[in-house]
């Protein structure tokens, strides 16, 4: 039991590091230790705005999205190293091979992921945070200050919020396995509930979560136990429910890309925005990918914001959920290109530079989602701030894909998670964001500043194309 | 056809193709032979503008290569070392991409004679990323040869496919030579290259050691294995290695006898 557990860490670590490099996969947590450290540092700056319980709100919910996310790509990443490596051989998926049950080998993996990502993400994250509390928060007039964050306490409260997040997604993949019409179904229905809701969520709800809520009274040990449950109920749940779908089952379509990219028009890359949205409907998840690892999400964030606009009336929600969209939509990008290789198209005659050009205008037909879901919020909602709303989400979604372009190629599910390049990204990325967050604050109409973004973003994908043409071998 | 001078790649210090000068004229079915590693898929790569070499000139089908790669892609069809057609197209779909890609008209019938000659019609709705090794390598064979080139340029052309399969390709090549056409096939297989290659280049530690026609006075009283293994000094290695092993066996037979 305890082998297969230490094999999966090894081979989980060998699979990041084959993808990304040893150095280059070893410096990711000393960037998030480093990046924590440093945005840390202006937390006075931030208690000016936003209370104690406020920040600890957020981090709290930024950890049970990591949970989710982690758990998605444990289960969904199969076809992404199968195009990577092959025909991939990973162990959670050789219980066919091996005289070891499904359940054993699935508990191992769940244990591993909480396990490997803990040292990943939550440990770097809280020690950078610790480390500038340490710091910043002893130089402040307030006497209590320093007491507020109870790092210890903080360490245990986040990893159960992403024990939480990850244990929810495995279960929904279970129930997923077995009929996924019905997550479908219970999504779709979720949606408009949740966004009908939105506006009545006050900070209380929010709370609510039980990680977060034991961090803010730690005497209320009633919370740890409904963790505990949160996290045990539906992982027993999805063990003893637990259905293997094996990849080998030869799927057959009639020819439905001829249509398509006739239908997409005569223009240079219609045939690539077909093949894209083939490669989208038929990859596992189908379609159901954009309502799950988007919209989900996506109305998760405005939930949040709308009642943090609540308890922080400067901030406005419409504004602030733009921003993140704009961010949130970038990660379109990596869909488009996870199942892709160069090799694929080097024989032909084709640039480098073509099919990246051919991604971005599917990036651009997908951008019409959040675009709508922006629009339609923004109608409902806060009607006068929707045009800088719109202008934001657009400068900012296009700004993101070309640093994203620039940085990684054709390749930002693995060249993003390079230490360095990851560094470089954030650079590029946060201080436009956190100067965004300020004029909103100033007025809306500073946002429209952001069209400064667009011609930056133009040079920077000339300079793009012109990189990755000259790269050697762009594949992996 | 193809006119390489002084043709030079390097990856840090291994000199993967050096000093290579190749002339393969029209209506050849050339074979650049050599073990793994030798430089074989660098060359094809470097004839097909997919990568530049560091020194050297490259004229494939007229037209310069380093200047024009994409103009001689579009030229020439080429079947590459590892088969990757996209994952979630189906054998069809992909047919229609290339030739969409490649923008010719009524390809529709050509895909149709292509799933017929290699028999595999019934897997034409069958996702690539599920089809097997030997499907895939037809798939490609089919895309390169879809725009009706009149080079073909292709690296291990009988990889994974069954013997029958083997004969109907290599009486393909064959045809489409007398048609007029050329091919540059690349393989560490010699039975191939004895069986249909015009001349061949016999490539190694990317050095060309020998180019000449299969008919040519090396090869008149010799065999194409032996001539190759020598080439690549394994023949004389062999021998030595053979030798010692033999001359080893007698002195244990001679030491138990006097015993």
């Amino acid at each position: 039991m305890f082998d297969i557990f230490k094999s999966m860490m090894k081979e989980e670590w060998r699979m990041h590091s084959s993808l990304f490099g040893h150095s280059g996969f070893a410096l990711f947590p000393v960037f998030i230790f480093l990046f924590t450290f440093f945005v840390s540092l202006v937390l006075p700056v931030f208690r000016e705005i936003v209370s104690d319980a406020g920040i600890a709100l957020g981090m709290h919910y930024f950890f049970l999205l990591v949970g989710g996310m982690v758990g998605a790509f444990g289960l969904m990443g199969r076809e992404f190293m199968n195009r990577r490596f092959g025909q991939a051989s990973l162990i959670a998926y050789s219980s066919r091979t091996l005289p070891v049950s499904e359940r054993v080998i699935f508990l191992n993996f769940l244990v591993k992921d909480v396990v490997y990502y803990f040292i990943l993400y939550v440990l770097p994250f809280v020690a950078g945070f610790a480390l500038a509390v340490k710091f910043v928060l002893p130089l402040l007039v307030l006497p209590s200050a320093a007491g507020s964050f109870k790092i210890p306490l903080l360490t245990l409260t986040l990893s159960l919020s992403f024990m939480i997040g990850l244990s929810v997604v495995f279960f929904l993949s279970t129930v997923y396995a077995h009929s996924g019409k019905a997550v479908l179904a219970g999504l779709l229905l979720a949606f408009p509930a949740l966004l009908f809701a939105s506006g009545n969520f006050n900070g209380e709800v929010l709370y609510a979560l039980p990680g977060l809520s034991f961090y803010l009274a730690p005497s209320e040990t009633r919370q740890l136990l409904v963790s505990a449950f949160l996290i045990l109920v539906p992982s027993a749940l999805s063990l003893i429910f637990l259905k293997v779908d094996y990849p080998q089952v030869q799927k057959d379509f009639s020819n439905s890309f001829s249509g398509l990219s006739t239908r997409f028009g005569s223009y240079r890359y219609a045939a690539f925005v077909a093949k894209d949205f083939l490669d989208l409907k038929r990859s596992e998840g189908g379609l159901g990918k954009i309502i799950f690892s988007f919209l989900l999400p996506v109305t998760l964030v405005w939930v949040l914001l709308s009642a943090l606009g609540n308890v922080i009336p400067a901030l406005d929600s419409l504004l602030l959920f733009s921003l993140v969209l704009g961010v949130l939509s970038s990660s379109m990008y990596n869909w488009l290109t996870e199942f892709d290789l160069f090799a694929s198209y080097a024989f032909l005659p084709l640039k480098v530079s073509d099919v990246i050009k051919s991604k971005l205008d599917s990036y651009a037909f997908l951008n019409i989602v959040p675009l709508v879901f922006l629009f339609g919020l923004g109608l409902r909602t806060e009607p006068y701030t929707l045009v800088p709303s719109l202008l934001v989400f657009l400068s900012i979604s296009f700004y993101m894909v070309t640093v994203l372009v620039y940085l990684t190629g054709l390749y930002p599910s693995v060249n993003l998670y390079n230490g360095k390049t990851f560094a470089l990204y954030a650079l590029s990325i946060v201080p436009v964001l956190i100067l965004n967050i300020v004029l909103s604050i100033l007025s809306p109409y500073y946002l429209f500043a952001d069209l400064a973004l667009v011609p930056v973003a133009v040079y920077l994908l000339g300079k793009s194309f012109r990189k990755w043409d000259g790269v050697e071998n762009p594949q992996f | 056809m193809i006119e390489v001078k002084g043709l030079s790649k390097s990856y840090g210090k291994i000199n993967a193709v050096d000093s290579v000068d190749l002339s393969v004229k029209k209506g050849e079915l050339f074979g650049l032979l050599g073990p793994n590693g030798s430089g074989k898929t660098t060359m094809i790569k470097m004839l097909t503008g997919q990568i530049k070499p560091d020194s050297g000139s490259l004229r494939v089908h007229g037209v310069d290569v380093l200047e024009a790669p994409l103009r001689v892609r579009e030229l020439v069809g080429v079947i590459p070392e590892q088969e990757t057609p996209p994952s979630f197209l189906t054998a069809e779909e992909y047919l229609h991409f290339v030739a969409k890609i490649r923008k010719l008209e009524g390809y529709e019938k050509a895909c149709e004679q292509w799933f017929e000659f290699f028999d595999f019609g019934d897997q034409k709705n069958v996702l690539c990323k599920d089809l097997s090794r030997g499907t895939r390598q037809k798939l490609m064979f089919a895309q390169a040869f879809l725009h009706e080139p009149k080079l073909a340029i292709i690296d291990e052309p009988l990889i994974n496919l069954d013997p029958v399969m083997q004969r109907k390709v290599k009486d393909f090549l064959r045809g489409y030579v007398k048609n007029g056409g050329t091919i540059f096939i690349s393989t560490h297989i010699l039975e191939i290259a004895k069986e249909i290659c015009s001349s061949i280049g016999i490539i190694y530690k990317g050095k060309l050691v020998h180019s000449g026609r299969m008919d040519g006075p090396e090869l008149e009283d010799r065999n194409l294995e032996e001539f190759f293994l020598e080439l690549v000094g394994q023949g004389c290695e062999c021998r030595e290695q053979r030798e010692q092993l033999e001359m080893q066996a007698r002195e244990k037979q001679l030491s138990k006898m006097s015993a």
